[in-house]
């Protein structure tokens, strides 16, 4: 696979207008190159619309918006969609099609010889964890929800698009498969470097897979940060409340035992049935084994060297240094 | 019916083989005419009413007018104009084809799924792209649906156009009727019958072959 970079794209002052009705309304913010950026809010907030409006299926009342500079306004609606990655929740596999097909579409659509594209579709079914002899042929309904959804992801990629639009890609299956679904896809993005504009209403969703999170509410941007900082400084009540009343917790999910401070290393002996804590840890993960023992500490292990121990003290401290930050 | 005659007499069937054959294909041929015209036309019809959505609404009524006018007052009136011809045998035939395959052409595309059609556009598909490669082969198994019953209606209504000298199977009934003779009567009914089932069976193989993924899964 080619090493490449995604695409920067920036929302401008973008509105849209529905008669007398406001479904975005100055829209400004930068999706940075090969991040996630994940757009979230309240039903009715705009964010489908905002990033439907970035492939032109929504045209804009007003308003820019460029990809690595260049204004999509002024591009053939087409052209500029089979560029940019679609995926959307209920996946919208081609029925009619094979699984290999399906992938294919848009590489198809620009006209790649049929080697290429043949060598692409396996690739990207191997990528996705599939046999590409066993599952090339098969058709959409011979898949399970996440196959499919695995399939909606791949066919986005096929033709190596510096941008990819998801909309609530992973909402429609069980949460189990969820979770597998984002770790794959976390990956698969980490690896090959697209910028994803991605949308959803899950809250823990857009802490796990976002870089950066835009909370939107009746149109407007309320804020625009990093997980760990909306979590830590919530701009206002609402995004405080968006972010759930568990956002400590939620931090610490984003946090490792490595990163604490720690008492220095005791006898052992003394802390009988305190958990043993690895340094790559979720903080979150650790305080949860340290409440459940007898010694509400946690034992911190890199290996077989013993870096000393872990106490609740330590974690609000952290907490606090990280809120000043 | 003359008395002591037998229902079928197979002799009369052996010695006119020849015509028998001769009347079913003209029988095929007015079904095959008048079912490609019709879904020509009906398939013009139903772009533009897809297209237009305020279109529909007319051009069903119209439809909808044609089917409810009896065959044979159809022909009497056309005979004035178009004469006792293939032709006004062809638009009698047609115009009975264009309600339900207009219908269900129109229901098959608009039954497509609203994310299917979203995720095309959002690949960069074309409106005509979408048409041709996403709607029409899903639209598919209901217009084959239509095409079928479409089918099965004309070559019924074909066995009426021997009164207006077409021949096809309604030439054995008249027969039948003119001289008293059940074997010629039996011959055009039940071939009329056995070319229907026939050709709907056809019609169930080539949908098979033309939608391979509706037996997947």
């Amino acid at each position: 696979m080619t090493e490449r970079s995604g695409a920067t794209v920036e929302l401008r002052g973008v509105t849209k207008h529905y008669g007398d009705t406001v479904a975005v309304d100055h829209l400004s913010l930068t999706a940075p190159a090969g991040r996630i950026s994940v757009l979230i809010g309240p039903s009715g907030c705009g964010k489908t619309t905002s990033l439907r409006m970035v492939n032109r299926l929504i045209e804009p009342t007003s308003g820019e918006i460029l990809i690595d500079g260049q204004n999509v306004l002024g591009e053939d609606p087409t052209q500029l969609r089979r560029r940019i990655g679609y995926v959307i929740q209920q996946v919208g596999l081609f029925p009619h099609r094979t699984i290999g097909e399906n992938v294919a579409t848009v590489p198809q659509l620009l006209g790649w010889p049929a080697a290429r594209i043949r060598a692409r579709v396996d690739e990207l079914l191997a990528l996705i964890g599939f046999d590409p002899a066993r599952m090339r042929d098969r058709y959409p309904a011979q898949l399970s929800g996440g196959e499919r959804q695995r399939v909606g992801v791949a066919r986005a990629m096929a033709a190596e698009p510096p941008l990819m639009l998801m909309d609530e890609p992973f909402g429609a299956v069980d949460p189990i498969v969820r979770e597998r679904l984002q770790n794959e896809f976390l990956q698969l993005q980490r690896a090959q470097g697209i910028t994803v504009i991605f949308v959803t209403h899950d809250i823990d969703e857009a802490i796990k897979l976002g870089d950066r999170i835009a909370i939107m509410r009746a149109g407007k941007l309320v804020q625009f940060a990093p997980p760990a900082e909306l979590l830590a400084h919530p701009a206002d009540d609402f995004v405080a409340r968006f972010v759930g009343s568990d956002r400590g917790l939620k931090r610490l999910a984003l946090l490792t035992v490595g990163g604490a401070e720690l008492d220095p290393p005791v006898d052992p002996t003394g802390l009988n049935g305190a958990p043993v804590l690895s340094p790559a840890m979720s903080l979150r993960d650790a305080l949860a084994q340290m409440l459940a023992s007898e010694t509400q500490v946690g034992i911190v292990r890199d290996g077989d060297r013993y870096l000393g121990v872990l106490t609740l003290a330590h974690i609000g401290r952290l907490l606090r240094t990280e809120d000043q930050r | 019916m003359t008395p002591g005659e037998p229902l079928i007499r197979w002799d009369w069937l052996v010695t006119h083989a020849g015509e028998i054959g001769l009347r079913v294909g003209e029988h095929l041929e007015l079904t095959v005419v008048a079912v490609v015209v019709g879904f020509l036309v009906a398939f013009l019809l139903s772009l533009a009413a897809l297209r237009i959505p305020r279109l529909y609404a007319p051009v069903t009524w119209t439809a909808g007018i044609l089917y409810t006018i009896p065959s044979l007052a159809l022909f009497a009136l056309l005979i004035p104009y178009t004469g006792l011809s293939l032709l006004t045998a062809e638009i009698g035939l047609v115009s009975y084809t264009l309600l339900i395959l207009i219908r269900n052409i129109v229901a098959g595309v608009r039954g497509v799924p609203a994310e299917v059609r979203d995720a095309a556009r959002g690949m960069g598909y074309t409106d005509r792209q979408i048409l041709w490669r996403v709607e029409i082969p899903l639209a598919l198994a209901v217009i084959f649906a239509g095409i079928r019953v479409a089918t099965i209606t004309t070559i019924g209504l074909v066995t009426v156009t021997a009164l207006i000298g077409q021949g096809g199977m309604g030439y054995f009934i008249l027969l039948g009727i003119q001289l008293f003779f059940s074997t010629a009567l039996v011959v055009g009914a039940l071939g009329s019958v056995v070319l229907a089932v026939v050709a709907d069976g056809a019609l169930v193989l080539a949908q098979r072959a033309l939608t391979p993924w509706t037996r997947a899964g």
